[in-house]
């Protein structure tokens, strides 16, 4: 009887583990089918990641096993480095094109094909910003035009 | 210095001039000529020292055998068992008894064997000295020109390819030769080939040429078939039986070692069509006169001494196959005498210079032919001795139109100049030897020649006249050279072969199925008889027309020579007084000396018992050289009137011919035929095949190519360079995957 209950229990928790890894996956898989946002789209990808260690320490419990562990702690520490190597991506794509909207990159499309447009993208504010300014006062320092040009230490 | 060693010197000499002056004739500039010279003159040296030797191992004038010096260097491509004939085709080809073991089966191999015998011996010793003393003419004719060490690099080579084709001993390797001496005539040909009608006159020589070769490459492949090997000499087989070569001493001995028939006639004919090619006889000869576009030097080298001759040559060195075939035979008298009258007939009214005497050569070899297909002993030795004394008084001839060529800046065109003598002496003298030795009159070379050729077929059209006349022959045969005559035993055989040969041919006779033995009758022969002897005459009338334009009357000088007018250089006029030397007295010599009969007799292919029986005491026949004198004088005396002393431009003889004489200028309308026959239906032809490509297998081809652009215009529609769509397709496919992991499960 213990057994079973016990049995019990451990089938409740593995499968709550389960489905909270299953909720995690699905929320990142819609984030990243339906986000244009390029860091969105990897925060998406990484709960995806996840919600996968997520049923694996499930598992890995309902089995009594270590190794599910051992494989989720891999996991983060790679997911770390490779968030590190995905951010860099990001950046990179966005002095590029200057927005982080992933369909700027449809450029590389086929020549052929025409451009898809759902949502326009509001365009940039290109102009500069005017920021508020102390009106000039006083005399204007000496400056040595010629300690300027030198320097005096490397 | 072995004979055999000597034998392969001759040619190698001039390969070897070929290549240092193809590997440094930049670098010797203008000194470009001195590998080929150098090389030629000592090729010529050791083709004389042969000549000797051949000329000393023939055995004394009481005893004489036949010469046949075989040099193996290498075998070639051997395949074993390469001839198995059935055991029945003893039976099926007629005629062929060379012992039972002839028939079995044996190896395909090409040895590279080089011979020497007096035929070879006097076409090396011609080919050497001609061409050396082209190649010093070249010196003064070439000078200045771009392609200076590329027009000896081609002497040289042609010298090589065509000593090589005389001296092979192997109708594989004469093949090979026959296509290279093509090559060197088409590269001489177009050897200013930015003239685009040197480059046509080039092609189409060619081109003809392959009408021939393609009829000595299907007499090859008959011969191999019919005889099982290749070889002219018997070779050993491994097994030490003799395997009997094509023209060797064993078949030669045997009285019916020759197939007549269908078989031997179709190979004869297929031997003289290639024959009909390389020295441009009737249908072929279209090539010849173009070919004039070529060097003058390049001219009388190839195209007057000693490629053209090469059919002549083969001719003569296939005689025993001919001799199986009296059709075949008669064919080749028919074409030759044919060629040599519509030759003639078309040299009278040519104003180029260079193409009278391309005419000339023509009608020349037709000669050869002519008396080639009479199948006497005479016959066959007459045709080398005219070879030979056309080789040098024709070599001349076109020496001095070259030096005219030269001094006119380069017109030729008879009618642009006139009365040269005063200006020229060197050349107008020894351009009229070598006239009067074309036109033969009665000193120099051309008459003898000419007459024991008409003598040849004086002897077959009045076979009587000849019997009675000349003691008959049955007594001139203990004196005759015999390829039997090794010892007392082998000639006793050879008298009975000759018997049985006699029933042998009869027996073909009657078998004939071409239709072409037919002709070999007395009344063709008087004809052709006939037709030579016109040809005698229109042959002296053309060549002194073509003196009295260009040297007699007021002088004449085009305005392309400007003021360099002149005698050639020294260079260029050695040469012709040499030449004038054998042009004048070569033909003397040998004839009152018999020499070249007596040392040709010693040929093996000339010692088959069908040839010797038909040897006569050598005569001379003052009512054939009076005739033959007399047709000449006519021809000259016509030109005297039409041209001795008036202006080269004026009105001429031939305008008397009336609708005739633009017959004869369009050369009979031959190239127009051939061009309407030929030419335009294989246009047409090509038109069509053009059209079918572009519209039928362009299209279909450009079909399969858009096949695949097709499809990718399918799936390029997939390519949108949206994230999420990629994103959704691995999704999909996953799915996909698990779904189908799912249903097999």
């Amino acid at each position: 009887m213990t057994t079973l209950i016990l049995l019990g229990t451990a089938l409740a928790l593995l499968q709550n583990g389960l489905v909270v890894g299953a909720i995690l996956f699905s929320l990142g898989l819609i984030g990243i089918l339906s986000r244009r946002n390029l860091i969105v789209m990897f925060l998406s990808a990484e709960l995806m990641l996840q919600g996968i260690s997520v049923s694996l320490v499930a598992w890995s419990r309902y089995h009594g096993d270590f190794g599910g562990h051992v494989l989720v702690i891999f996991v983060l520490s790679v997911a770390a480095c490779e968030a590190a190597i995905a951010l860099v991506f990001v950046l990179q794509a966005f002095t590029r094109t200057g927005r982080l909207d992933s369909a700027a990159w449809q450029t590389l499309r086929e020549a052929t094909l025409d451009r898809s447009v759902d949502h326009e993208i509001p365009s940039l504010d290109t102009s500069t910003p005017s920021f508020p300014r102390l009106t000039p006062a006083g005399r204007s320092p000496d400056t040595d035009e010629h300690a300027g040009m030198q320097r005096d230490h490397v | 210095m072995t004979p055999s060693f000597l034998l392969v010197l001759v040619p190698l000499l001039p390969l070897l001039a070929a290549l240092a002056t193809v590997i440094g004739g930049r670098r010797l500039g203008p000194r470009a000529h001195l590998p080929a010279v150098v090389g030629i003159a000592a090729a010529a040296v050791v083709a004389l020292s042969l000549l000797v030797v051949t000329a000393r191992s023939r055995g004394s004038a009481e005893t004489p055998r036949p010469v046949d010096m075989v040099t193996t260097l290498w075998q070639w491509a051997t395949v074993d068992d390469a001839y198995a004939p059935a055991h029945d085709s003893h039976a099926a080809v007629p005629g062929t008894a060379v012992g039972e073991d002839a028939y079995s089966a044996r190896p395909f191999s090409i040895s590279i064997a080089m011979r020497l015998d007096p035929l070879t011996a006097t076409m090396l010793v011609i080919i050497t000295s001609v061409g050396l003393l082209v190649a010093i003419y070249s010196i003064g004719y070439m000078h200045d020109d771009p392609g200076y060490p590329r027009f000896f690099a081609l002497v040289a080579m042609f010298v090589f390819s065509m000593s090589m084709l005389v001296a092979a001993s192997n109708f594989l390797l004469v093949y090979v030769f026959w296509e290279a001496v093509g090559a060197c005539s088409y590269l001489l040909i177009g050897f200013w080939f930015q003239k685009p009608e040197a480059a046509k006159a080039a092609k189409k020589a060619f081109l003809v040429n392959r009408i021939g070769d393609f009829g000595l490459a299907v007499g090859v492949f008959l011969l191999w078939l019919t005889y099982g090997t290749l070889d002219f000499h018997d070779t050993l087989s491994p097994d030490g039986t003799i395997l009997p070569g094509i023209l060797g001493q064993t078949r030669l001995a045997d009285v019916s070692g020759y197939v007549g028939g269908i078989v031997g006639t179709a190979i004869c004919l297929l031997l003289l069509l290639a024959a009909c090619g390389k020295s441009a006889q009737l249908p072929l000869h279209v090539w010849l006169p173009d070919a004039m576009e070529g060097p003058t030097p390049a001219s009388a080298l190839i195209h007057a001494a000693t490629m053209v001759t090469a059919g002549v040559y083969l001719v003569a060195r296939s005689a025993p196959l001919f001799m199986a075939c009296p059709g075949a035979l008669v064919t080749v008298s028919i074409i030759g005498t044919t060629t040599a009258l519509v030759a003639a007939l078309i040299g009278t009214v040519q104003n180029d210079l260079k193409r009278v005497l391309a005419y000339s050569t023509i009608s020349q070899l037709g000669y050869m032919f002519a008396c080639l297909g009479t199948g006497t002993l005479l016959g066959f030795t007459a045709a080398i001795f005219h070879l030979l004394t056309h080789a040098f008084f024709k070599a001349l001839l076109f020496l001095g139109a070259g030096s005219v060529m030269h001094s006119m800046g380069g017109v030729i065109d008879m009618r642009r100049f006139g009365g040269l003598r005063k200006l020229m002496p060197i050349t107008a003298t020894t351009f009229l030897i070598g006239s009067l030795a074309l036109a033969g009159i009665a000193p120099f070379a051309g008459f003898f020649s000419k007459d024991e050729i008409l003598a040849s077929l004086h002897s077959k059209g009045w076979p009587d006249v000849h019997h009675s006349t000349e003691n008959g022959h049955h007594a001139m045969i203990p004196e005759l050279p015999s390829a039997l005559s090794h010892s007392g035993t082998m000639h006793d055989v050879g008298y009975r072969g000759v018997s049985n040969y006699d029933n042998h041919s009869s027996s073909h006779q009657t078998s004939d199925v071409v239709g072409l033995d037919a002709l070999n009758q007395p009344a063709v022969w008087k004809a052709l008889f006939w037709m030579a002897l016109v040809t005698a005459g229109l042959t002296a009338f053309y060549t002194f027309r073509a003196v009295f334009m260009t040297f007699t009357g007021p002088l004449r000088i085009p305005d392309e020579a400007g003021d360099h007018a002149h005698e050639s250089p020294s260079v260029m006029t050695t040469p012709l007084l040499i030449l004038a030397i054998p042009a004048t007295f070569i033909g003397f010599i040998l004839f009152t000396t018999d020499g070249l009969a007596h040392f040709l007799a010693a040929t093996p292919s000339f010692t088959t018992p069908s040839i010797v029986k038909t040897a006569t005491a050598s005569v001379f026949h003052w009512d054939l050289a009076i005739q033959g004198t007399l047709a000449a004088a006519l021809g000259i005396v016509i030109a005297a009137v039409g041209h001795l002393g008036r202006r080269s431009d004026g009105p001429q003889l031939e305008r008397w011919l009336g609708p005739v004489r633009p017959f004869l200028e369009h050369r009979m309308f031959i190239d127009q035929l051939y061009a309407a026959v030929i030419v335009k239906p294989i246009e047409a032809i090509a038109f069509l095949a053009a059209i079918f490509d572009r519209s039928f297998i362009d299209r279909s081809v450009r079909f399969v190519a858009h096949l695949p652009l097709a499809l990718g215009s399918v799936v390029r529609q997939l390519q949108s360079g949206l994230l999420q769509r990629y994103a959704l397709a691995g999704v999909i496919g996953v799915l996909a995957i698990i779904v189908f992991l799912a249903w097999r499960l």
